[in-house]
Order: C-alpha cells, then sequence, then structure tokens
C-alpha cells in the first residue's frame, strides 16, 4: 500500500497565539522525512495538526493512499489513526497503570489491526526484546528508553502505513537516542513505513533521514532533498553544528 | 461455640459475595471512571424494585428478571452518563457539581419509589429462598447462597470483558489518559458511556439479589453506600478481583462482630476497616 501525507499552506495555533503560518509539507509514500527545529518552533503544533489533535485554522491536509485522496483536516484524532496513521506521541503517553501488553494491545485497537494483534505483538516483542522480557510489569515504572520503546511499539500495533514521531530522544541518554533513532529505520525498512519524524537532535535524526525540512518560527525556513543537503546548509550550520 | 465461629464465617463469606455483586457497578464507575456515582445504591433499589414487579405481576423468577432488567438499565446508564458528560465533565467542573448531580439523581430516585411503591417493605418469595443446605455443621440457607454464586459468576465476567475484549481494555485505560486512548482510536466518550452503562447493568442484577435476601423499602439503599464505597477503595480502585477479595473480608468480618458482639457494631467496622487500609495501604488491597 502506497501513502503519502501532503500539507498545504497550514496555519495553526493556540487561541489567539498563532503558531504555524502557512507551512507546507510532503512526505511521499516509503519515505523518512525529519522536520527539525529548536524548541518552540511549531515542530508539535504541525504534528498535531496531521493528527486531528488540533484543527488547523486554515490550509489543507490529506493523504493519498493507493492513489485515492483523503482529507484529513477536520477529521478527529481516532478517525486518522482508523486511516492507517499513527503517532508516537510527544512525552510517549502510555497508560502508566497498564502492563507493556496491556498497552500493546490497546494499540491494535482499530478494527484494520485487531485480527492481526498476535502477529504484531509477536513483532513487537522480536523487535524490542526488552519489551518481552518486561511484559507484565506496569508501564509507568520503565526508565525512560523503556517507555519510548512502548510508545513505538504501541504505535506499530495499530498496523500503520504511515508512523508520525514527535521527539523520540527527549529525555533519554544519547546512547538511547542512537539506538532508538537505529530502531526506528528497521521498522521503517521492515515494514515498509512511511516515516514523519519532529526531533531537534540533528545528528541523530539526519542519520535516517532521506530528506527533511527545517521549521524556523513556524514557516519552513529550508527544504533539503536530502541528507547532505541539510548538513551542507549554512543555516544548519549556525543553528545545530556552531559553525 | 466453634460451630458458631464457623457458620459466622460462612454466612460472612455469603455475605460478602453479595457484597462484591452491589459493588463491581461501582469499581466501574468510581474506580475506572472516576465518576463518583453516590445514586448507584439507590439504583440497586430500583432494580430491587422492578424486579418485584417482574415477579409479581408476571411470576418471573428473581434473579431472571434482574438479568432481562440489565440491558434495560444499561441504556438509562448511557443516558446518565451523557448527561453527566454534557452538563459537567465536558467543562472540567465535575468534582463537586457532579457529586451533587447523582444526590440529586439518589432522592429522585427514592421518591419516586416511594410515591409508587410507598413506605412498605417488599420482599419476594420463590421455591428456593427458604430452603438451605447443610455441609456439616454449617447451614448454607439458599437466600444467601444463590446471590453469592450469582454474584462471582456477574464478576467473572466482567473481569473477562475488561481484560479480554477491546472495548474492555479501553476501559481499562479511559482515565488514566483520554488523548492517548483517542490516538489509539477510541473514543473516549463512547467507552465511558458502554462503561457507565455496564456498571448500572449490575445494578439491576444487584437488586434482584437484594430483593432475593430480605425485604427492601425504598431508602434502603442508603444504609449500603458507605460500605459499597469502602469496599472499592480497599480493593485498589478499580480491580475486579481486588473488590470480590474486599467484599468477602468485609462480610466475614461483619459477619464475626454481628455474632459475637451485636449487628449494631458492624456498620462501624466496615469503616474502621476502611480508615485502618487507608493508613498503612493507601492504594488499597489491590491498588497498581
Amino acid at each position: 500500500m502506497a501513502s503519502r501525507i501532503v500539507a498545504e499552506n497550514l496555519s495553526a495555533g493556540y487561541g489567539a497565539v498563532q503558531v504555524l503560518h502557512e507551512v507546507s509539507l510532503r512526505v511521499e509514500s516509503g519515505e523518512t522525512v525529519v522536520l527539525l527545529g529548536t524548541n518552540g518552533n511549531g515542530k508539535s503544533t504541525l504534528i498535531k495538526c496531521l493528527t486531528g489533535i488540533i484543527q488547523p485554522t486554515s490550509g489543507s491536509i490529506y493523504l493519498e493512499r493507493d492513489g485515492e485522496r483523503i482529507n484529513l483536516a477536520g477529521r478527529s484524532p481516532q478517525e486518522i489513526v482508523n486511516l492507517g496513521v499513527a503517532l508516537v506521541p510527544e512525552g510517549r503517553r502510555l497508560f502508566p497503570k497498564l502492563t507493556v501488553t496491556e498497552n500493546l494491545e490497546l494499540g491494535a485497537f482499530r478494527p484494520a489491526a485487531r485480527e492481526r494483534l498476535k502477529d504484531n505483538l509477536a513483532f513487537c516483542f522480536e523487535a524490542f526484546p526488552r519489551l518481552a522480557e518486561r511484559r507484565h510489569q506496569m508501564a509507568g515504572s520503565m526508565s525512560g528508553g523503556e517507555q519510548q520503546m512502548v510508545a513505538v511499539a504501541r504505535a506499530m500495533m495499530s498496523d500503520p502505513q504511515v508512523l508520525l514521531i514527535d521527539e523520540p530522544s527527549v529525555g533519554l541518554a544519547p546512547i538511547l537516542v542512537s539506538r532508538m533513532i537505529e530502531k526506528i529505520k528497521e521498522l521503517h525498512d521492515h515494514r515498509a513505513l512511511t516515516v514523519l519524524m519532529a526531533e531537534q537532535n540533528f545528528n541523530q535524526a539526519i542519520k535516517i533521514a532521506d530528506r527533511g525540512y527545517i521549521i524556523v518560527h513556524g514557516e519552513i525556513a529550508f527544504e533539503g532533498e536530502s541528507a547532505d543537503a541539510l548538513k551542507n546548509n549554512e543555516m544548519v550550520k549556525q543553528l545545530y553544528l556552531g559553525a | 461455640m466453634l460451630d458458631l465461629f464457623l457458620n459466622a464465617i460462612a454466612a460472612g463469606i455469603l455475605l460478602g459475595g453479595f457484597y462484591a455483586a452491589m459493588t463491581v457497578g461501582l469499581t466501574i464507575s468510581f474506580g475506572q471512571l472516576d465518576i463518583v456515582n453516590i445514586a448507584h445504591p439507590a439504583f440497586i433499589v430500583l432494580g430491587s424494585f422492578c424486579t418485584f414487579v417482574l415477579h409479581e405481576h408476571a411470576g418471573l423468577d428473581p434473579l431472571l428478571a434482574g438479568v432481562l432488567l440489565a440491558p434495560a438499565f444499561f441504556c438509562i446508564g448511557i443516558g446518565v452518563y451523557s448527561v453527566y458528560y454534557g452538563s459537567f465533565e465536558r467543562r472540567g467542573d465535575e468534582s463537586l457539581r457532579g457529586l451533587a448531580f447523582f444526590f440529586g439523581i439518589m432522592f429522585i430516585l427514592e421518591v419516586l419509589l416511594i410515591m409508587t411503591f410507598g413506605v412498605d417493605y417488599r420482599l419476594v418469595e420463590t421455591s428456593y429462598i427458604g430452603e438451605s443446605i447443610k455441609i456439616g455443621v454449617i447451614g448454607l440457607p439458599f437466600r444467601m447462597l444463590v446471590p453469592f454464586l450469582a454474584a462471582l459468576a456477574m464478576a467473572g465476567g466482567i473481569y473477562l470483558y475488561l481484560s479480554k475484549t477491546f472495548t474492555g481494555r479501553a476501559i481499562l485505560a479511559v482515565a488514566q489518559d483520554r488523548l492517548a486512548l483517542q490516538l489509539m482510536g477510541a473514543d473516549p466518550v463512547r467507552t465511558k458511556q458502554i462503561a457507565f452503562g455496564i456498571g448500572l447493568g449490575t445494578a439491576a442484577v444487584a437488586g434482584s439479589l437484594l430483593i432475593m435476601l430480605g425485604p427492601v423499602e425504598p431508602s434502603v439503599g442508603r444504609l449500603y453506600i458507605g460500605r459499597i464505597f469502602a469496599i472499592v477503595v480497599l480493593g485498589g480502585m478499580g480491580s475486579i478481583g481486588g473488590t470480590i477479595v474486599a467484599a468477602i473480608i468485609l462480610g466475614v468480618v461483619e459477619s464475626m462482630v454481628a455474632t459475637f458482639y451485636g449487628p449494631s457494631w458492624s456498620p462501624a467496622v466496615a469503616f474502621g476497616f476502611l480508615l485502618m487500609t487507608l493508613a498503612i495501604r493507601p492504594s488499597g488491597l489491590f491498588g497498581r
């Protein structure tokens, strides 16, 4: 299944505060695209728009699935999940008083994923052996790195075609960030996922990126057609690499 | 003396099972959904009177009547939660006003029952209610044994529903993170409607057990408010297994106190026990 996401001239904000100004972005089928930006520039707001958590004030978002164009603006988060777009939210948002397995089983709530629950659960435990060991542990009692694994695995349980990931590196030690990013690439390759990842850790994110956008003050400041284009950009050097 | 002791324990276990039937709905609404449904016992009494009517006029077995009433109570529950959500929870002022709302429902139900049936005690008679079986020195009256078994069956069914079905799991999760549940593709309001509906559905069955156990008058539910809230907290706020164990512990303790010190002491025991548990283990006996 081919799924791509396109956002055109998206504006959004919270109450009177406008955060996004006419942002356009696309993620082609099978691509891994990174959305780079430091804190407070609108990465999370953009991800929230794409998943229906907040509604854009103007502009359009659509998902193209096997040539069929589906408008996402105005839809609720649950409708968007049911279209095969899963989100690993910022701050993980696990169900702390449920076990790892229960969290993962809830990930398979959407009707299209239910019949594949067993296969997907086995897949997730294989991808994250650590979670298999701790399957009966309460999610809230796990370490940050393990919780991030649960969050990613839970999103995978919904059998998505498109995976959106909001800041997987927050609160993790550098070695764990690196492992998590590699794991995301592995999942992408295994499942032919379309991935959009918002991240502020430039060096890590760019390792797995096909393309990327840099968002500054709610506008796309630079669009890099390859990882190298991003690395060699003057603004990137200034913002992230300290050159 | 030993006979008395054993019989007190057996009666306590059976009484505890009945308490579990009364409480399991509140375990869902109060324990899982954080809805302080203080009207739960009033709905149980409503279930008793509906059972009475079905038994008296249609000749139905009380337990069968309770089971048949459960779907109707489920629908009432969906309606009640929808009003509660629209008027209080959505605006975020559910804590105090929501409590007042359920207090109001409790009084309305009581007054409606008094206006319809008067303040007299009502009871049901079936072939098995007067009987009992004897195991050694222990006598098990059917009017307590049937509620006990029905309670275990109902609690077991609910436990399986919550742990094995997708909607059941969503019910366990809905109070923990609403947005995360939406991101799983579940509608939190719908989930809570179903959960609250199940809670009231159990009240119908518990009502039929209540009137099987003894005569019922419209405001008898008030006697149970403290007990069933104590059991929910003791059981760990939302654990079905915890509710059963806590209910049986409470039943046994009450029965022992009633046998050896006098029945007037037994309500005090519920609260003494609650206070002690909260002091030693604030999350209840089976809190997660």
